[in-house]
């Protein structure tokens, strides 16, 4: 039997504008097996963040499939997608995507209230402690450095152990010091949680650290690479 | 750049850019502002008028030119070459005679067609059902009721005017002009023009009042006006409806003062608004502003660029807005239809330039000072964005705030010492309030931790960053604020005027009681159901000197003042001050410098005659001469329908001259037959009716409070703006958070949830903030501006809750996008 947990196929994406239809995405599939991680690279405006989206059920497909942990996620409304992203899904976000109003400690419970679960509280402290930010649990987002920033968002993403976590571009905001051990620290969470990784980078050497790797250019899916 | 690049940049800039939020709201903003002012400003201008044409029959016509000797020609030609209709009348006092007796009368010769607004009423006989319109023929003389009784005669008897005789004809029983002057001592005959020089009564000396009545449009009006009032010679005097009644003069400006007023609230929430959505334009700006000063625009020319946005989207909104603010009055007129007069004159255009005007100065005052950090904006922020602007001064943002609001309360010349009030409390109470507000929202903080993550993340904005919270409730509570004061402000003027005339006001005096007959007739009033007010001795008798000099060489060219030496005056004595009274200087009839007795002297008179506390003043009554001295001045409640007078005596002055008694009663118009009875049983004491004047009152003040009553929503039209202009400034925020919240997840109902919580604590933290604040500023108002007793209002404590209503019910609206953030966004914004 299969072990994937994400699955799409002939999944493509066209938007209405005004001089007709614009494909962002031409017809691709791809299948991920439970604890891989996955890099999709390519130049700016290539679909990397398209073919996120629609993978994370963040947005939904013009045609194909896209079957997540076992569920078909074009049979689901809005909101039964936000439930499987609140009970599988973990997101890194380029710009790291803190709530400026919540201390550091509220962001990282966020994911964890949400799934309902009692022990959010003291869940997300230890997260925090484990990213290194056990001084900084009451401080707001405004009071952090980037590298803080984004490592609240590290522990916010592996916060309620999702099945597979999406990255996009978790380093780009970052100087290359930073961003090396904010990728280290991913990359270990991600090992011990046994997480699948879904990365858009246009890091090669953080691309290099996933098993697969896909490149799209102009919407289309180049190469799939197992280094 | 040269400047017409700069403005074709600007312009295609703005165009391109039309369709962004804060373009739009900053559009929304200015056009309610203005189409609110205009509507306000039109209805309020054809009101007016329309109230106006109804007080212009106390006049009989819409102006009149008084004086003691005749108009002069160039007078006469300028009116009818103005097209103006015309009539005249004359007025003197004349002993009249007939058979039975002699009684002194006020003689006025009229020819058609006076009156020129209003109609005359007469009966046929005593007591017969009145009819309007008509009036004296050559040889016909209409005499009031109580002349005829005086001189024993009835309709058809004659009745010798001079050296002519006279056919009694009707008996007047109402006199347009004479509404407001109802209980002059003297009785009315009414004669034709025609007869007059028969008479032979009106001599070089003899003491005449000639009056030439106007009538004809606004504009003719208006310039008959300007064009006469420089050449007045010293005895004329020019009345209008404003002037000639103080009943309906006192109502309409009260009137005025509080349309203007809401005027002011509708701009002033405007402003806010307007404030707003700037800042977020300008905010929005700073990256294009850094990027233009790269390309080479220098920091004058970017100030230029902006300006000229902002003067395009202020013309074009402000031009929509009065175009819309017209179709909103006719609107409103066409709702008021029933109780308007169906000819409404036309106001002209001036309220749309009045609005459009005030729409660029609201503009200007609210919206330049974050504009002007547009121009300070460093061309290094494309580099790094997070470079802030150096602000304006906060100095120059609030001077040209307060300077644009002083600006249009100029223009509205409203009454500066409310405005103040209004203003300074206004801004005392968001201070203190603010402050308050501030510190219960930092306490709040702590207990926040513990609480369920609706709660968290919908407080969390509001506790966390106390100051922005507090602005923001300052703002919603300044639109809660402005409406509660003027729903107060209404309260108290549809309040003063239902006292004014409450539905038993006095609808009939009853004049020259011999004392022998007071306690009968006050028995006899009891008896017909008849509520009564007090008994008032009367003496007539004339000032003639003030320390002891002439009162004519003193008097101004002033009406009353005028108006009271010509005449006798009704003296009478109290001991205590009459109801409805309230001394403004000196001690109610206190002991005086000289010895002399006292005497209280209304205000407005004293003012007029120049006369001061412990002046001496010389009365000629019944053939002697009395001395007093000024004791105290006192406000007269002249709206009221209750004796008042000018002179109130010590007692024990006039106590040993022939006096008779004056009161005023209502009686219900079903229990009229009352009258006759009363009459026969009292026949010297004479019955005015004053119902028709009561009436006239009434209408027009049903019809301003209809109008105020619609004013509230304009304000409150001004304050969705202004709620809707501070939630599109955090909407960005909102968005981004809604968007996060839905990729972590979160369901629509949880957002939901926590956007009413804090729309709710928002709402009512503003409505606490507004309770207190109206109170403190009804303290202001009703202590040093309106002279009124203050109490608390219970019914404010409703404003917390209309202001969780208000705020949750707009917040929602205004920010339902949240809700439907795509949670795509978040990877978008990466």
């Amino acid at each position: 039997m299969s072990n994937s947990i994400l699955s799409a196929q002939d999944l493509s994406k066209v938007v209405p504008v005004a001089e007709g239809e614009l494909t962002l995405l031409h017809p691709l599939s791809l299948d991920l097996q439970a604890g891989d991680s996955l890099a999709i690279v390519g130049s700016s405006g290539s679909g990397k963040s398209t073919l996120l989206g629609l993978l994370a059920g963040l947005d939904l497909p013009s045609q194909g499939r896209i079957v997540l942990d076992g569920l078909e996620l074009a049979t689901l409304d809005e909101d039964q997608r936000a439930a499987v992203r609140a009970e599988r899904v973990g997101f890194v976000f380029q710009s790291f995507q803190l709530i400026d109003s919540l201390s550091a400690w509220e962001n990282v419970m966020l994911p964890l209230e949400l799934a309902g679960r009692r022990d959010a509280r003291a869940h997300a402290q230890q997260l925090l402690e484990r990213v290194g930010l056990a001084q900084r649990l009451r401080h707001l987002p405004r009071q952090l450095s980037g590298g803080e920033q984004q490592r609240v968002a590290l522990a916010r993403a592996f916060a309620c152990n999702p099945a597979i976590l999406f990255a996009d571009e978790p380093t780009g905001n970052l100087d290359s010091q930073t961003g090396e051990r904010i990728s280290d620290l991913l990359f270990e969470l991600n090992r011990e949680q046994g997480t699948t990784l879904v990365l858009v980078t246009h890091d090669e050497r953080l691309a290099h650290r996933c098993h697969r790797q896909i490149r799209l250019e102009a919407g289309h899916l180049l190469a799939s690479v197992e280094p | 750049m040269r400047t017409p690049a700069l403005l074709s940049l600007a312009l295609s800039l703005l165009w391109r850019e039309r369709s962004a939020a804060e373009v739009r709201t900053l559009f929304w903003s200015l056009l309610i502002a203005v189409s609110a002012s205009c509507s306000i400003g039109f209805f309020s201008a054809r009101l007016q008028e329309a109230m106006v044409l109804r007080a212009s029959e106390f006049l009989a016509a819409d102006l009149v030119l008084s004086g003691s000797q005749p108009a002069s020609v160039a007078q006469i030609d300028k009116g009818q070459a103005l097209g103006l209709q015309h009539a005249q009348s004359v007025e003197f006092p004349s002993m009249l005679a007939s058979a039975q007796g002699l009684q002194l009368a006020s003689v006025k010769a009229v020819a058609a067609p006076y009156p020129l607004r209003g109609e005359l009423k007469s009966t046929p006989r005593r007591f017969a059902e009145e009819q309007a319109g008509g009036l004296p023929q050559p040889g016909e003389l209409w005499a009031e009721a109580r002349l005829a009784q005086a001189l024993g005669i009835e309709p058809g008897a004659r009745i010798e005017v001079g050296a002519i005789e006279l056919t009694l004809t009707r008996l007047l029983t109402y006199e347009p002009d004479r509404a407001g002057d109802f209980y002059s001592l003297t009785p009315r005959a009414l004669i034709n023009l025609s007869d007059l020089a028969a008479t032979q009564v009106v001599q070089p000396g003899s003491r005449v009042r000639y009056r030439d009545y106007w009538r004809g449009s606004a504009e003719a009006v208006l310039a008959y006006r300007q064009q006469t009032k420089p050449g007045l010679a010293a005895h004329q005097q020019l009345l209008d409806a404003r002037g000639g009644n103080t009943q309906v003069g006192g109502a309409l400006s009260r009137a005025e003062r509080y349309l203007n007023l809401a005027s002011l609230a509708a701009l002033l929430l405007a402003g806010v608004a307007v404030a707003l959505s700037a800042s977020r334009f300008a905010t929005r700006r700073y990256d294009t502003s850094a990027l233009l000063r790269c390309f080479g625009l220098q920091r004058r020319q970017i100030t230029q660029l902006f300006c000229i946005q902002l003067l395009a989207l202020g013309l074009f909104a402000s031009l929509l807005g009065a175009l819309l603010g017209w179709l909103g009055h006719l609107g409103l007129l066409h709702l008021l239809g029933g109780l308007l007069p169906e000819e409404l004159p036309a106001v002209g255009w001036l309220p749309a330039l009045a609005g459009i005007a005030s729409g660029l100065i609201t503009l200007a005052g609210f919206a330049l000072p974050p504009l002007l950090n547009l121009g300070r904006v460093s061309p290094l922020r494309v580099l790094r964005r997070d470079l802030q602007p150096l602000p304006v001064a906060a100095w120059l943002s609030y001077a040209l705030a307060i300077a644009a609001l002083g600006l249009i309360m100029w223009r509205l010349s409203l009454d500066w010492r409310l405005t103040l009030a209004l203003l300074g409390g206004g801004l005392f109470a968001c201070l203190l309030l603010g402050s308050l507000l501030w510190l219960a929202l930092r306490s709040l903080r702590r207990i926040l931790e513990n609480a369920t993550l609706s709660w968290r993340l919908g407080l969390g904005q509001l506790l966390r960053h106390p100051l922005a919270a507090t602005g923001q409730a300052m703002a919603f509570g300044l639109i809660l604020l402005a409406m509660g004061v003027i729903g107060l402000l209404r309260g108290e003027l549809l309040d003063n005027w239902q006292n004014q005339l409450p539905s038993d006001a006095p609808n009939h005096f009853a004049m020259n009681i011999l004392p022998e007959q007071r306690q009968a007739f006050v028995s006899a009033l009891e008896q017909q159901g008849a509520q009564s007010q007090p008994l008032f001795p009367l003496v007539p008798g004339r000032l003639i000197a003030i320390n002891q000099q002439a009162v004519q060489q003193l008097v101004s060219k002033d009406s009353q003042g005028e108006r009271a030496i010509q005449r006798d005056l009704g003296l009478t004595w109290a001991g205590d001050l009459p109801a409805g009274n309230k001394l403004t200087a000196g001690t109610w009839l206190g002991t005086t410098r000289s010895g002399l007795p006292g005497v209280s002297v209304e205000s407005k008179l004293a003012e007029n005659l120049k006369i001061q506390l412990g002046d001496r003043l010389t009365f000629s009554i019944a053939g002697q001469t009395r001395e007093v001295e000024v004791s105290s001045l006192r406000e007269v409640d002249w709206d009221s329908f209750q004796p008042n007078f000018y002179m109130v005596f010590a007692p024990g002055v006039l106590d040993d001259l022939p006096l008779t008694y004056l009161t005023s009663f209502h009686l219900p118009k079903s229990q009229e037959d009352a009258l006759l009875p009363l009459s026969r049983q009292f026949p010297s004491v004479t019955l005015l009716q004053v119902d028709a004047i009561l009436e006239q009152l009434r209408s027009i003040l049903a019809q301003v409070s209809l109008a105020v009553e619609y004013v509230l929503l304009f304000v409150l039209a001004a304050g969705l703006c202004v709620l809707f202009a501070g939630l599109q400034a955090t909407l960005d925020e909102r968005l981004k958070q809604g968007a996060i919240l839905r990729a972590l997840g979160s369901s629509r109902r949880l957002l939901q949830q926590a956007r009413l919580r804090e729309f709710a604590l928002l709402g009512t933290s503003s409505g606490i903030l507004a309770m207190l604040g109206c109170e403190l500023v009804s303290y202001l108002l009703y202590h040093f501006v309106l002279d009124i007793a203050w109490q608390p209002h219970p019914w404010l404590l409703l404003l917390p809750l209309a202001g969780a209503l208000l705020v949750s019910l707009a917040g929602s609206l205004g920010t339902r996008r949240v809700i439907h953030a795509s949670p795509l966004s978040v990877l978008r914004e990466s």
